[in-house]
């Protein structure tokens, strides 16, 4: 069975999304853009643009290039709606013979239905060239207010563009699905879309597997675009106020300060000021101008305060016209690029006094729940196969109490992993596997899953035997943990099932704990490293001292015995600088004496050259040393 | 007794067999699904490059349009002194490592205006062809042959 294309077939710009693997993506078009704008063309050459290409044009074939089509597809001629937008609209419409609408491209006079399909075309030949397979079927999406002819002609655009249009939903309920809203019962839900040209409100109830659209309000002509107007004309303003010189009959002056004001605007969403630098922006018979004005937030939150103002009584009229009350709102979806302004977000959150969902990218949520939507239909989403993550860290207990992460949190099982450990003192016979589970730290603060000792090990300094320690977790999330002597093939395993056996509040819990205590954790293994650093050091120079016998001398002898005495009482302290340093002092008295004695051999007979330092780490990548 | 046994483990192993088969396409695919996935990853990281590359130079060639406005209005009084043609040189390095990253302006005074790579920003009745270009307000670019920027243009009418 093909892939359902989910479209979200907009007023200004459209956007696609499959479901692949069971998770909704966004598709690019030809152009590599996640969204193609809603314009449609005729060049002066006979040929069909559509997208971004018709829209570049547009200024030298305005009678011919349509968009905004969606405000009058499925309406009548007579429409209050097509008489206001008609004055607004540069091409020529005109009414058909059963009263709908026409709009004239060329000579020749198109449906809205053929237009929207001109798009859908476009969008369908992307979609297919992208993931190289066919697509037939469709889900398109339309605002709540649409009425049932046209809905209607939305599907038949469909069809026109060679699509098997199988439903077509609700722009609201394609984002409160891709929120996963659907599967809350008794819901109250607002969706606030806030596009580029249009602003509309939806009041959602979630029941039983259904959807169902109590209310709608916005308006049609309020969006993002009038901010970037306003910050247009305040930059024309100003540069009048300071300047003398108006820049508003500029095309070339003006088509600068739209692409700033848009980035200004953008910007003022992350930052709280931003700068319009425009150098050489015109010039007079004084030689030429630079543009360079400072914006803050709250700048533009006061430029268009009028609109957000407006934007949220619209809610609450909205609210009132189905009995609601703010507080009766369980959830909020937010769509459209202009809700990623703060003051927006904020302003929703005073009236409800909850958050807005906004994970998902406005521009897209409704695409993506198109197709979310279409995988529901072909069973997509509902993925018999659901593998488990493991909810804590596993680990095993190393040397100073320390917790060896061996699998991470939020692994997807079934998984195995395994590590090459040691010993930790000379001629140990036996090491013992402390099975952990948590995110902290130190081994004591993780839960013990189990134990076990692996003996039998044969006498070897430490360092040297390889214990390897596999951690093995199946699907049903049973734990399997083994460690095998590498000289011996000795293995002992042990198997501890319910691994997830926490409840979930345990698990938050435990994750919890670990973000309070992760500061003084640090600190506590930072103290343990040092630790093990100077044990490391005072085992190497005392092996040195010993081996070394005559070569070296009395008092070098008693120098670095003290050295070492000094660094064994700083380590039984806590004192993480006085070990470091002791560390440091002890190191460098080591140096001292390895040269001496280096000196030492060079004098005598040459012997054969001895690799040092490489051979005295174990080859296993990370190696670390197992207390006994 | 013994053949109502036997059916009952024949069909005890028909089932398990369904199911083995069944399993064994269901790994087979989670496999290939990886695969295709791990391919499909690497494929999309370099189109990601390839993207932060073109931001990154979409941001430089901001920069080089206020150069070329700039150098436009000259001051007369240094108009032939070395130190402006130290300038130059400087500016001539800046685009010569656009060029060598792949970056070409697009041709636009005297070509047929094609919304494939121009945008028409303004109409002019002038003499010449109808739909040739007859100033470039901002220029254009593409990188290693694929269009980053579109050149904003007058059109002829």
């Amino acid at each position: 069975m093909s892939k359902i294309l989910g479209i979200d077939l907009g007023t200004t710009n459209s956007a696609m999304a499959i479901v692949e693997a069971g998770e909704a993506k966004i598709i690019e078009n030809k152009e590599g853009a996640r969204t193609t704008p809603s314009v449609v063309s005729v060049s002066k050459s006979g040929e069909r643009l559509v997208g971004v290409i018709a829209k570049r044009q547009a200024i030298t074939n305005p009678q011919n290039t349509i968009f905004s089509v969606k405000r009058l597809i499925g309406r009548n001629f007579s429409d209050e709606e097509v008489k206001k937008d008609k004055s607004l609209l540069p091409y020529e419409i005109k009414e058909r013979q059963d009263g709908g609408v026409e709009v004239k491209i060329g000579d020749k006079w198109y449906s809205p239905q053929e237009i929207s399909a001109m798009i859908l075309v476009k969008l369908k030949q992307d979609a297919e060239d992208k993931i190289g397979e066919k697509i037939t079927d469709a889900i398109i999406t339309c605002p709540a207010y649409f009425d049932d002819s046209q809905r209607k002609a939305t599907k038949v655009a469909g069809e026109i563009a060679g699509l098997n249009v199988l439903r077509v939903i609700n722009e609201p309920t394609a984002a409160a699905l891709a929120y996963g809203l659907n599967k809350k019962k008794d819901q109250q839900i607002v969706v606030f879309d806030f596009g580029g040209g249009t602003f509309d409100i939806s009041v959602l109830e979630v029941n039983e597997d259904t959807v169902e659209v109590k209310g709608t309000g916005g308006d049609t002509h309020l969006g993002g675009d009038d901010f970037d107007q306003k910050i247009m004309q305040w930059v024309v303003n100003e540069f009048k106020k300071e300047q003398g010189v108006d820049l508003s009959k500029d095309t070339l002056a003006l088509q600068r300060i739209k692409e700033s004001s848009e980035k200004a605007k953008i910007e003022l969403s992350t930052s709280m000021e931003t700068e319009i630098n425009l150098p050489f922006i015109t010039s007079t018979d004084t030689g030429p101008k630079h543009l360079l004005l400072k914006i803050t937030r709250a700048q533009l939150e006061n430029m268009v305060g009028d609109y957000i103002e407006k934007s949220i009584n619209l809610v609450k009229k909205t609210l009132k016209e189905v009995n609601l009350e703010p507080k009766d709102i369980e959830e909020i979806v937010l769509v459209g690029g202009q809700t990623r302004m703060p003051k927006i977000q904020e302003e929703i959150k005073k009236l409800f006094g909850k958050d807005p969902n906004r994970e998902i990218n406005p521009d897209e949520v409704v695409a993506i729940g198109a197709a979310i939507q279409g995988g529901v239909l072909r069973g997509d989403v509902k993925d018999v196969l659901l593998l488990d993550v493991t909810p804590l860290s596993l680990g095993i207990e190393t040397l100073g109490g320390v917790s060896t992460v061996l699998i991470a949190k939020n692994t997807t099982v079934p998984t195995s992993k395994s590590q090459v450990f040691s010993t930790a003192a000379d001629n140990q016979p036996s090491v013992e596997i402390h099975i952990l589970q948590g995110e902290r730290p130190m081994a004591h603060d993780n839960k013990t899953l189990g134990r076990f000792i692996l003996d039998g090990i044969p006498t070897a300094p430490r360092g040297v035997p390889q214990v390897e320690v596999s951690f093995d977790i199946d699907a049903n999330g049973i734990l399997n943990v083994s460690a095998k002597d590498k000289a011996t093939n000795k293995t002992q395993s042990i198997k501890i099932e319910g691994t997830s056996g926490l409840s979930k509040d345990e698990i938050e819990k435990m994750k919890k704990d670990a973000e309070a205590h992760a500061g003084e954790d640090e600190k506590r293994k930072d103290i343990i490293e040092a630790k093990n650093i100077a044990e490391n050091l005072i085992y190497t120079a005392e092996k040195t001292v010993k081996e070394a016998g005559e070569k070296v001398s009395g008092e070098a002898r008693k120098d670095i015995e003290n050295k070492i005495d000094d660094l064994k009482k700083a380590k039984d302290g806590d004192n993480i600088e006085d070990i470091k340093k002791k560390t440091e002092e002890l190191s460098q008295l080591a140096q001292k004496i390895g040269a001496e004695m280096y000196k030492q051999t060079q004098e005598q007979p040459k012997q054969e050259e001895k690799p040092n330092e490489d051979k005295k780490e174990p080859e296993e990548g990370e190696y670390k040393e197992k207390n006994g | 007794m013994e053949e109502q046994n036997n059916n009952e483990i024949e069909n005890e192993l028909k089932e398990c067999e369904k199911l083995r088969d069944e399993y064994l396409a269901g790994w087979q695919r989670a496999k290939a699904d990886f695969l295709n996935y791990k391919k499909e990853e690497t494929a999309r990281i370099s189109e990601l490059m390839d993207y932060f590359r073109a931001q990154q130079i979409l941001e430089i060639l901001k920069i080089i349009d206020n150069w070329d406005r700039a150098m436009k209005h000259k001051p007369k009084e240094i108009k032939d002194s070395v130190w402006l043609k130290g300038i130059e040189m400087i500016e001539n390095q800046l685009k010569e490592l656009l060029k060598s990253e792949g970056v070409e302006e697009i041709k636009t005074i005297g070509e047929v205006f094609n919304p494939e790579i121009h945008e028409a920003i303004e109409e002019t009745d002038g003499s010449g062809e109808s739909g040739e270009i007859v100033e470039v307000l901002e220029k254009g670019y593409t990188l290693n042959n694929k269009l980053i920027r579109p050149a904003k243009v007058k059109v002829n009418k």
